[in-house]
Parts: structure tokens; C-alpha cells; sequence
């Protein structure tokens, strides 16, 4: 058996994933991801010593640079266009400095 | 003849070309079917009727032009897309309530492909929320049902682009496969699904899970109609820096028979502990076929293949923790009101936006990247991958092409499978090929002794070989015939 996470571990993890949890839904999260580690468990007893990692599945690839010309790409607008909140053409967003009572 | 939902993409080009039917009245025909009769499905999320009219227009332009043939290999082929290819001008909601009013700003490649091949596009398709799970169940729009039963699941996460075709809505439709998300939902509703070798159909625009696992490839109800597909969508895509420069022709490897060819079956798939009898009765059947169709039947071992569902649960989580990253309330997407800095703004929005899939492969992936945490689990799986890898290249020295089952059981009932391990080993057969990056299609083999349902094969080709793996299709397509469209949506019930 691994080591169990704990609700407080899951939360540090919800905090990092920017998700909310309610207590509810922390509790069977807890319990979920504490089944789904549990079958991961193969992965930690396999002798890989001397096993090269695989970060990608086709070999012998280089980065793909292209020529330095200029493209049309999106407009201001389009770039806009699904944006919950924008403001003088620009994405807007809480204030992130100050406490949040400005 | 007028047009009839059970044609295929030879019989469209055929009927057209001699001026038995339109292109607008495919066109018409389609979204009557899909009006009286996807209510019962609910395969499709939106229609396109206006940009679908309007490719109509354009064909029976060139037919009367006499330039049809310089039309693609799709022309005036009913088609349809899953609901995470953006598709300029309709919503890409992924089936997620975080993405429910997305537009997309521009089109993805594949999705141009098909249209530029000809391909009345009828609309965007069901799916699993942003491609988690093997149902469409996940779907914050309400799931797709198997038009074989519908009490069963289409399987997923490509549920709706399955769906669609079993039920005779569309012709082909394209889908999108992380660790069987064609594969599987091919073989439940009996038909032909290809995820084709990482690399050789352009991912740009299709909105990323697992990006060293994600591929899309075709739905269609014949080994050949899938074929016309691949080729029109396969090749390099400059916006995409995993797609190659391939050349392949899968309309012709259809036509080569396999005489000579070696087919290699996996001792250990065939008698996993979760094979159900039915399943293993169908595939050893199609085993045989090809046999009697002159191909070599051998042996081959996949010794870490037990290794690959748990590879698949660290690999996929991770990277879809890292893609899930950008639904950040700010650019696009949900955004939760009322919130007066931004990180509550962030917590709050993805809460009420992602289902409770998504926020499990989520946390997971965010644990497994986690110090200390990585070196246990991310970094040996990038290790299995290597393993696995080695081992299809092993298996690949004495064979073409590896026959397995798709999945070990026919479609499950809705709620039948509620722990999300358990539905996880629905991909036992199909996660492997994802992270050897591989071939894979599955073609229906009759229907199981027990559960009446549909079995699918599965033919697994090494990289950048698929065509071989349409050349064995194809030969069990002429012993088992093309698929039907499901009984109950048999053509005609629409009153065509």
C-alpha cells in the first residue's frame, strides 16, 4: 500500500490546480485519487536502471523554425472575441496587487 | 436512385456525377434524418446548416461546371466534426460548461481538410468533457446513446462522432484519440474508427488533452469511405510541428489484399483476465478470416503491455493538467462574477466550469508533478514508454500489422460502470498504441453471442505504416461486409 493522500493534501493540490473544492467534494476526491494511485502502482516496480525515458513518440525530430516573414495572424478583436471581461481593448482582470479593494 | 443515408462516399460521387441527386439534396436529406432522429441520439451539439447549404452550392457548381472531378476525395460527403475541433464561427464547447460560449476565431486543419475535400459539413459532435472518458457520460451537455441500444453508451470520448455515423446522420465524421477515444467507440457501435500514427494528421485547432498522445483520425461505416478520409486529411501542417511529411495512398492499399502479409496476435491480449467470451469468439473469427484471405497468422509478445494502462494514468493526467492550465476566466471561457482578485476569480471559475472528471485528471496531474512525486511515477512511465515502445518494434520484426481486441466487452449500459478505475480499463486493448505512437483502427467483426452488440478488431500498424493496417481492414471488410447502420435507424425510417 502507498502512502495515502490526506483531505489536507488535497487540498495543496486543488490550491495549485486553481480549482475550488467544496468540503463535500474534497472528501470523495480524496478517496478517488487516492484508488486511482493505487493502480499506478506498476509503474514504480519495473527495474528501468538503465531504461532511457521517451518524453515523445516519434524519434529523430528537430524544432521546426520558419522563415522570419510576416503573416497575417489574429486582430485585436478576434483576439477579444471570447473574452469574459476586456476594457479599452484589452483582456480586464481583478486587480492583482492591493488586497482586491481598489 | 436519390440519395439514401446507407450510401457511401463511392456511391454519392457516383450518384451525383450521373445526376440522380444534388449535392443540396444530400444536404437537405442529412439534416431531415438529423431533425427526426438525433433527439433519440443526441449525437450532434450544433448544425451548420448555412456553411453546409452553402459547400452544397459549390458542388453542384462544379458539377454543372464539369470541374467535379478536381473536387476532393469527400465530395459531397455528409461529415461532421467533434465539438473540440474549432471550426470558424460555431461553438467548440469541448462539452464543457467552461467552454459552452466559445466561439472559434479560426478553423482547425483537419477540420479545413475535410471541407476542402469536398465534405458538407453537417455540424460539431457529443463527446466525453474535453475528452476524459470512455462513455460521452462526462459530457456537461448530456450523453450520446448507442444507436444499437439505447440504453448503452456510444463509448467515447469520440461518443458523438460515432454515434452519428452507426446512426446513419452522417457519412464520416472525424474524431480525436488520447488513449482509444476512436478506437473504442468504433467497436461499440460497430463501425470503422482509425487513429492513424502520431504525427500524420494535423492536431492544429483541435483542442489539446494529452499532447504526446493526442491524434485525429476518421469515423465511417466502410474500411474505404475511412480510407477517402485519411486522405484527405493526412499530411504535414506547418501550424503543427509533430505532423510529418507522409505519403501514403490508404484508397489504394484498401485494394491489396493480404497475400503474404503476416498478421501477429498477442497470446497475452487474448487471454486478458477482463476479455469477455464474446469478444474473444468475434476477434479469433476474424483471426481466421484473414488467414483463410492468405495472410500469415504468428505469434508475437508485447511483454510491458500490462505496464500501459498505468503509463497511460500518469502520462495523460500530467499533460492534461499542463493543458488545462490555459482556461483561466480571462481570455476565454467561463468566468465566475463577482470575484475580487484574481486568484479566487481562478478557483471559483474552474470549479463551477469543470466537471468532476476533469478536475480529478487534473488534481491527479497536478499531484504527479509534484517534487518528489515526479521521480516516482512521471519520470519511470516516460521509462515504460520506452519499454513499449521496443517492444512493438520487437513485434514489428516478425509481423506487418497486430491483430487484438478493441475492447473487451460490447457497449455497457449507462451507469452500469460508475468507478472511474474500472472505466479506466476500458482502454486496456487501446492506450499502448497512443504511447508507442502507432497505428490503430478498429472494424466491426459481427456481433457477440451474448449481448447481441456490435465487437470491433483492432489492426495496429507500426509508425507510419497505417496503410498496412487498411490493407488487413479491408479484407475483413469483404468477408464481413460494410457496416450497417444501426436496425433501428435503418435508412428509410426517416421517411426518405
Amino acid at each position: 500500500m502507498t502512502q495515502q493522500l490526506t483531505e489536507r493534501d488535497v487540498r495543496d493540490i486543488a490550491t495549485y490546480a486553481r480549482i475550488g473544492l467544496t468540503d463535500e467534494e474534497l472528501a470523495q476526491m480524496t478517496v478517488d485519487l487516492n484508488s486511482i494511485i493505487e493502480t499506478l502502482k506498476p509503474i514504480t516496480e519495473f527495474d528501468l536502471e538503465s531504461v532511457d525515458p521517451t518524453f515523445h513518440p516519434i524519434g529523430g525530430l528537430s524544432n521546426v523554425m520558419r522563415e522570419d516573414v510576416e503573416v497575417p495572424g489574429f486582430t485585436q478583436e478576434q483576439a477579444l472575441s471570447n473574452a469574459p471581461k476586456q476594457q479599452d481593448g484589452s483582456f480586464l482582470i481583478p486587480a492583482i496587487l492591493g488586497g482586491g479593494d481598489q | 436512385m436519390a440519395y439514401n443515408a446507407n450510401m457511401n462516399v463511392a456511391d454519392i460521387r457516383a450518384g451525383l456525377l450521373a445526376g440522380d441527386f444534388t449535392a443540396r439534396e444530400v444536404a437537405e436529406a442529412s439534416f431531415k434524418r438529423i431533425e427526426e432522429l438525433d433527439g433519440e441520439v443526441h449525437a450532434f451539439l450544433e448544425l451548420t446548416k448555412d456553411a453546409a447549404f452553402e459547400q452544397a452550392a459549390k458542388i453542384d457548381e462544379a458539377l454543372a461546371n464539369g470541374t467535379f472531378d478536381e473536387m476532393g476525395p469527400l465530395a459531397g460527403v455528409p461529415v461532421a466534426f467533434k465539438d473540440n475541433m474549432n471550426y470558424e464561427g460555431t461553438h467548440t464547447t469541448c462539452s464543457s460548461l467552461m467552454l459552452e460560449n466559445y466561439v472559434s476565431p479560426y478553423t482547425a486543419t483537419c477540420v479545413a481538410k475535410t471541407i476542402e475535400a469536398g465534405g458538407i459539413p453537417l455540424g460539431k459532435l457529443n463527446m466525453d468533457e474535453f475528452a476524459f472518458g470512455s462513455s460521452t457520460e462526462t459530457s456537461a451537455f448530456g450523453p450520446t446513446k448507442n444507436p444499437w441500444d439505447l440504453e448503452r453508451v456510444p463509448g467515447g470520448s469520440s461518443g458523438g462522432s460515432a454515434a452519428s455515423v452507426a446512426a446513419g446522420l452522417a457519412c464520416v465524421t472525424l474524431g480525436s484519440d488520447t488513449g482509444g477515444s476512436i478506437r473504442q467507440p468504433a467497436a461499440f457501435c460497430g463501425i470503422v474508427g482509425v487513429k492513424p500514427t502520431y504525427g500524420m494528421v494535423s492536431r492544429y485547432g483541435v483542442v489539446a488533452f494529452g499532447s504526446s498522445l493526442d491524434q485525429v483520425g476518421p469515423f465511417a461505416r466502410s474500411v474505404r469511405d475511412a480510407a477517402a478520409a485519411m486522405d484527405a486529411i493526412c499530411g504535414h501542417d506547418p501550424m503543427d510541428c509533430t505532423s510529418q511529411y507522409v505519403k501514403a495512398d490508404f484508397r489504394a492499399a484498401c485494394e491489396q489484399g493480404v497475400e503474404g502479409m503476416r498478421i501477429g496476435v498477442v497470446p497475452g491480449f487474448m487471454n486478458a483476465p477482463g476479455l469477455t467470451d464474446e469478444v474473444k469468439a468475434r476477434v479469433s473469427e476474424a483471426t481466421e478470416a484473414l488467414r483463410e484471405a492468405g495472410a500469415e497468422i504468428v505469434e508475437v509478445e508485447l511483454p510491458h503491455a500490462d505496464a500501459a494502462i498505468s503509463a497511460y494514468y500518469v502520462l495523460g493526467p500530467c499533460e492534461a493538467f499542463s493543458n488545462l492550465a490555459r482556461f483561466d476566466s480571462v481570455r476565454y471561457g467561463y468566468c465566475a462574477e463577482g470575484h475580487k482578485d484574481l486568484g479566487s476569480q481562478y478557483e471559483a471559475s474552474r470549479a463551477a466550469g469543470f466537471g468532476m472528471e476533469a478536475k480529478r485528471r487534473i488534481m491527479l496531474g497536478s499531484y504527479l508533478l509534484s517534487s518528489g512525486v515526479y521521480e516516482k511515477y512521471y519520470y519511470p512511465a516516460q521509462q515504460v514508454r520506452t519499454l513499449i515502445t521496443q517492444d512493438y518494434q520487437a513485434a514489428y520484426e516478425k509481423c506487418d500489422v497486430i491483430l487484438a481486441p478493441t475492447s473487451p466487452r460490447t457497449a455497457f449500459k449507462f451507469g452500469e460502470i460508475g468507478d472511474p478505475v474500472e472505466m479506466h480499463l476500458s482502454d486496456i486493448f487501446t492506450v499502448s498504441i497512443n504511447i508507442a505512437g502507432n497505428g490503430g483502427m478498429s472494424v466491426p467483426c459481427g456481433l457477440g453471442s451474448d449481448t447481441g452488440l456490435p465487437v470491433g478488431v483492432q489492426l495496429i500498424a507500426p509508425q507510419f505504416k497505417d496503410e498496412n493496417m487498411f490493407r488487413a481492414a479491408a479484407a475483413l471488410e469483404a468477408v464481413y461486409g460494410a457496416a450497417p447502420i444501426a436496425p433501428d435507424f435503418a435508412a428509410g425510417k426517416a421517411g426518405e
